[in-house]
């Protein structure tokens, strides 16, 4: 099925802003990178952080009052999205998709720290319901007022891929008219501590080197409604999971062969790990790849939204940025692989089609 | 009632598996469901010295351990995998051939316990094991147990809190009917862990007490773990294959309710939405159902918005919440419970709600003990924080 989007946003360490941070991306700009140092046993990580003035327009309601970054990241990128549409949809016809990696771990870390260091007696009701997955995207439902279907999907780096498939099923049913999927992550030293330990960060030593990732956070927003022209996403694959490194690109591959013909270039979720290589050896050394991770960083849940709207944005402009030439084909392809065993992909086009 | 579309599939229950601190297996939980066993028992996984609630309803983890038959490779996984496999194998030895296109599973902490050890461990200065973070997200025990049994199809994993095992139910239920799918692996899993246990007794919502949903004196809930999982197919496709049919599912509803993060709004609508929802969908009316799995925590507020919304829809169908006996398993709670029902439905009982002594509301509740009855369909409620309420209807496969 094929699904229209209606409107998108970003929330990204390099702006909020859309065509900004779009511009940004074909110049070659990328976005700061800082220290932040882990409390308990001193180990400092390279990042990128979201500005605060990026969630200072939100409005003032109650949901938000004590809501984690994770939560006004997609306040701000969902509400943004909305926006953006040219006809609203029906608050009481529109689903919430939400998707969601290591969700509100700032809250999570800080409920269990006061239980570890103060016992159990200590811990706070008010941080324990805001470190449930689905609390961003309850805060979200509340602000907008959605009282029909809204789902939170977790996975890894391709859970967005899992959602918007959650997203198209849901269009597909009928009983609903849109449907908007948010994805968001916020940065916290004990994840970045998870993914030191498991080798796949960069050296704060050498940040100028390509090997490991940067953690950044930030949201993404698309609001989607069934084809009605415009830039549409054309098919949907979940791909198998990988049970070994190894066999990471076969899993790929095999979603790329499931994928329509005509692809032209591909915004791949290269992070400076064993993705990138299993990336190219699925596409291939002729198609233009391009990850937006380099510039704005490795945001896990939200990523595929930010590959998502790069993708549409290169098949707007006919730009792919890190590309002198312009890409050819009719068909942009967004592939998804996560550090921990799932797959997907997706291909974005232009579509004429308009009623 | 809104008529169905001519193009909707019938969706077939082929196969069913089950862990829970009811028991290994079908069999076992049918015969504790039966025998109103109360199955909670003193917490021993952590310390409770410091909290109100010391109970939960936990699953044996030398049977567990035993039962998972775990080979070198996957000694390191977390124990919700293990209880993934559990179900998966029962799910699998009574439909060797069911290849699901993808696994849409409920869970609201995966392996958190692994997740606690990690920070715990760094906070004492020491190396953490790579298995304690690979094994740690919550996707990654239902694809350890699909890898067990070569089975390689995508993860959509739902945390929708307390409703999550309902909603990808639910939701796979919605995607074989509209003919998105042909078959899918549902269900839901979680196991105990420190920090989702002191968080419900930080808000005062588990109880030190025994578990009495509906009842005047309730005072609150205790935790459960487990994993169940069914195996849905379309219907023709299943009948044509001669497949064995257990039952069928026939209706889903999901509503937001904002009112709170974790308070129902106290005048049931949420509820009453999701219930309605799936009626219609089942083209049912009320009368029609035989029996209600509540979601029935037992804390004060949700069985008050929930059995306000039962009494007015419903009157008089007889409803039991099974936590009584087994504990609330969270994203688990939703599948293990529409096994449940599917047991009631096919032995023809209703569970009973134990621990109950007075009624505050005008329910008609299976008070205590167990007791027969003829019913060919049944609704199972879950509802979550965030507001996520789902329901789904069951119905009884005739041959």
């Amino acid at each position: 099925m094929s699904l229209s989007i209606a409107g998108m946003s970003w929330v990204t360490p390099l702006g909020s802003n859309v065509n900004d941070v779009w511009q940004g991306l074909v110049a070659g700009e990328a976005a700061p990178i800082e220290i932040l140092e882990n409390a308990q046993n001193g180990a400092r990580y390279l990042v990128r952080r979201v500005p605060p003035t990026a969630t200072a327009h939100l409005p003032l309601h109650a949901r938000l009052r004590r809501a984690s970054a994770i939560s006004r990241f997609a306040a701000a990128a969902g509400l943004a999205a909305l926006a953006a549409a040219k006809t609203p949809p029906s608050l009481d016809r529109i689903a919430l998709v939400f998707a969601i990696s290591n969700g509100g771990v700032i809250y999570t870390r800080r409920f269990y720290a006061d239980i570890v260091k103060s016992g159990a007696q200590s811990a706070s009701p008010l941080l324990f319901p805001e470190t449930v997955f689905n609390a961003p995207a309850s805060h979200l439902a509340a602000i907008l007022e959605i009282s029909g279907a809204s789902y939170t999907v977790v996975g890894d780096g391709a859970v967005g891929i899992l959602a918007l498939k959650l997203a198209e099923d849901l269009l597909a049913s009928g009983d609903v008219d849109a449907c908007l999927v948010v994805a968001a992550e916020e940065i916290d030293s004990l994840v970045c501590e998870a993914y030191r330990q498991w080798r796949f960060l960069r050296d704060p030593k050498k940040p100028e080197t390509g090997r490991g990732m940067i953690m950044s956070e930030g949201a993404g927003a698309v609001l989607l409604k069934p084809s009605n022209g415009g830039i549409e996403i054309d098919q949907i694959v979940p791909g198998a999971n990988f049970f070994r490194r190894s066999e990471a690109s076969a899993r790929l591959a095999s979603v790329v062969s499931r994928l329509k013909n005509e692809i032209g270039f591909c915004v791949g979720s290269g992070n400076g790990t064993f993705i990138d290589r299993a990336e190219r050896a699925a596409v291939g050394d002729e198609m233009p790849v391009y990850s937006p991770k380099i510039a704005i960083g490795e945001s896990v849940g939200a990523s595929v939204f930010w590959q998502l709207i790069t993708a549409a944005k290169a098949l707007e402009a006919g730009t792919l940025p890190g590309s002198s030439k312009p890409p050819v084909g009719s068909r942009a392809l967004v592939l998804a692989c996560g550090l921990n065993q799932q797959t997907g992909g997706l291909t974005v086009c232009f579509s004429a089609r308009s009623h | 009632m809104k008529s169905e579309d001519k193009t909707s599939r019938r969706v077939a229950i082929v196969a069913a598996g089950i862990v829970s601190p009811l028991g290994f297996g079908l069999t076992e939980t049918l015969q504790s469901l039966r025998r109103a066993r109360d199955c909670v028992t003193p917490v021993t996984a952590f310390s409770v010295e410091k909290t109100r609630c010391k109970t939960a309803a936990q699953i044996d983890d030398g049977r567990l351990l035993d039962k998972a038959n775990r080979s070198r490779q996957s000694r390191r996984l977390h124990r919700a995998s293990y209880m993934v496999m559990t179900a998966l194998a029962e799910l699998l030895e009574r439909a060797r051939e069911f290849e699901p296109e993808i696994a849409i599973v409920g869970t609201t902490s995966g392996g958190m316990s692994f997740g606690e050890n990690f920070y715990r461990t760094l906070g004492n200065g020491g190396a953490c094991s790579a298995a304690l973070i690979a094994n740690y997200p919550p996707q990654k025990q239902i694809i350890d147990a699909m890898e067990k049994f070569g089975i390689n199809a995508p993860a959509q994993v739902i945390a929708n809190a307390c409703a999550s095992g309902t909603n990808a139910i639910g939701h796979a239920f919605n995607a074989i009917r509209t003919g998105r799918c042909q078959r899918i692996l549902a269900g839901g899993y979680d196991a105990l862990s420190e920090l989702v246990f002191v968080g419900f007794d930080s808000l005062q919502a588990a109880t030190p007490e025994k578990c009495r949903p509906f009842d005047s004196n309730r005072s609150g809930m205790v935790l459960g773990e487990g994993a169940a999982l069914l195996a849905l197919e379309e219907f023709e496709s299943a009948r044509r294959r001669g497949a064995e049919i257990l039952g069928e599912i026939t209706g889903y509803g999901i509503s937001t309710d904002n009112h709170h993060l974790t308070q129902p709004n106290p005048d049931g609508s949420g509820p009453r939405r999701a219930m309605e929802q799936a009626l219609a969908q089942a083209q049912l009316e009320p009368n029609q159902v035989g029996y209600i799995n509540a979601h029935g925590t037992a804390t004060v507020l949700n069985d008050t918005a929930e059995g306000k919304a039962i009494a007015e829809l419903f009157g008089e169908v007889p409803v039991s919440s099974t936590k009584s006996m087994m504990g609330h398993s969270l994203g688990a709670a939703g599948a293990i419970e529409a096994v449940v029902s599917l047991l009631a439905l096919q032995h023809q009982f209703l569970p009973p709600n134990i621990n109950f002594r007075e009624a505050e509301l005008s329910l008609n509740i299976v008070a205590n003990e167990a007791r027969d009855a003829q019913f060919d369909c049944t609704i199972s409620n879950s509802f979550g924080f965030g507001g996520t309420n789902a329901t789904i209807v069951l119905r009884r496969f005739a041959r």
